[in-house]
């Protein structure tokens, strides 16, 4: 799972983006405890608004739900093909 | 009707003309579902036409879900990484195009919208300007962008059509087509969803048939678990990361740098780097005494300049490469023995690969998981409400 677009309809909380060239990746989850957090190789940020659109900061994630942990059970890390999404307390 | 959209999308470049036709579920649930309805539409519009199409489980949570295939007068060729999704979230099931255009342009896709967009500033450009451009036009990085770059254009029969910025699809010279139709580009984003009968037992039977074949096929080395051109030490140090296409555990592709530390993922970094996933072409490279770096830096030229490496590299002596590069030429293309290797020695079963391909699945990762129907009948049943057609 490498990009936003396909797994990630509007109703959902979580954004992959992928930069084709130089393949440069990241995550941005909009939660309702720490604000958007964005995850990318320079490390973990979180409780800002990310800015740009062609970025992970791009603008659906305003529209998006809040991410409830699908009740305890995340489905992203549940289906994640590479097993690249961990849930941790 | 789930997992699709029920529709097909024509264009006639001649006339500007766009229409839609319904397509019966039946037909897209038969065997080799996206090949068959591919050529059936392609012989309702007219031989010469284009079609691209995706497979009745394109897009569904089964593993590797990522295929959709672009069919042309001569051949087809899949359509990977993530542009066979996307097309099917356009709204359309297939696409057909047909005619010429009386000036060079793009037909863009989007919405259940599809449109031709006069770019004669495009013509010429090699197939990364052309993404660059249509996304910057768009406004979206995530538009996928079929082009074929000034080998396209000249229609050269050793032209290939390239995904965004990376090859290795196209071993059926699709890429003159997009001269013949004065296309400099086909763009789409698909941004729909889709409907399942059982959303929860399709993802609780996909997300374990995942995890069995995980547990079966141990860790990935992307492009080397599949080619020992992948394995030697000169390639190894270049990689950057392996990439997988959708849904799929097993990555097959692996991006390398040449110029820049590969260990280093950093936004700050410039070198696009080239992502590998053309087996043949690799091995080919190897074998005429092109070290991993050298391999890189040709095939990434015929990504840009939308030719099929493999015949570039038998049409003569590598000193002559850079020549051939720089103006599109008469070229034979390689043979067809070794152009049909193109999914790699892992494959050797033709009716399998259609089958896969047909159903919207990667062939390539199906051989290594073994591909076996009732092993995802339950992700099928609860995805289509009904099994798949089974006489075949």
């Amino acid at each position: 799972m490498n990009r936003d677009s396909v797994l990630t309809p509007m109703t959902s909380s979580i954004i992959l983006h992928v930069e084709d060239k130089a393949d440069y990746f990241g995550l941005v989850l909009k939660t309702r405890s720490e604000g958007m957090v964005m995850a990318r190789p320079e490390g973990v940020t979180s409780g800002q608004q990310p800015s740009g659109s062609g970025g992970p900061g791009a603008k659906p994630i305003l529209l998006r739900e809040q991410c409830d942990l699908c009740d305890g059970e995340p489905k992203c890390v549940r289906i994640c093909p590479t097993k690249c999404i961990k849930a941790v307390d | 009707m789930f997992l699709a959209n029920g529709r097909a999308g024509v264009i006639d470049l001649s006339s500007g003309e766009v229409s839609e036709q319904g397509l019966e579920e039946g037909l897209l649930l038969g065997r080799q579902s996206s090949l068959e309805v591919a050529e059936r539409l392609a012989s309702e519009h007219g031989s010469d036409s284009l079609v691209l199409g995706t497979g009745i489980l394109t897009g569904s949570l089964v593993p590797a879900a990522c295929a959709g295939v672009f069919r042309g007068p001569n051949g087809r060729a899949p359509l990977l990484g993530h542009a066979g999704v996307e097309l099917k979230l356009t709204g359309f099931d297939f696409i057909v195009i047909k005619g010429a255009a009386p000036e060079p342009g793009y037909i863009w896709i989007r919405d259940g919208i599809i449109e031709f967009v006069p770019a004669p500033a495009l013509k010429g450009m090699d197939s990364w300007g052309r993404t660059d451009k249509v996304r910057d036009q768009q406004g979206d990085r995530k538009i996928q962008v079929l082009s074929a770059g000034p080998w396209g254009d000249a229609r050269s029969p050793i032209a290939q059509f390239v995904t965004n910025y990376w090859g290795g699809e196209d071993k059926a010279g699709l890429g003159a087509e997009f001269g013949r139709k004065n296309l400099v580009a086909v763009a789409f984003r698909g941004m729909g969803e889709f409907e399942v009968s059982d959303a929860g037992v399709h993802f609780e039977s996909c997300a374990r048939l995942r995890d069995e074949h995980i547990s079966r096929l141990g860790r990935g080395e992307g492009l080397a678990s599949f080619s020992k051109a992948a394995a030697r030490e000169d390639f190894r140090s270049l990689v950057h990361r392996d990439s997988a296409c959708f849904g799929c555990p097993y990555p097959c592709r692996s991006f390398v740098k040449v110029d820049e530390d590969p260990k280093v993922m950093a936004l700050a970094s410039k070198e696009p780097g080239y992502l590998h996933y053309d087996i043949v072409a690799l091995e080919k490279a190897h074998s005429l005494g092109l070290s991993a770096r050298e391999a890189t830096q040709l095939m990434t030229k015929c990504a840009r300049a939308g030719v099929e490496p493999c015949s570039l590299m038998s049409s003569g002596p590598r000193e002559g490469f850079e020549g051939l590069l720089a103006s599109p030429k008469e070229v034979t293309p390689a043979s067809k023995d070794l152009l049909d290797s193109a999914w790699g020695s892992a494959i050797s079963d033709r009716r399998m690969n259609e089958v896969c391909l047909g159903l919207g699945l990667c062939p390539r990762y199906w051989a290594k998981a073994t591909f076996d129907l009732g092993s995802f009948g339950p992700c099928v049943e609860s995805a289509l409400g009904r099994g798949l057609r089974t006489d075949w």
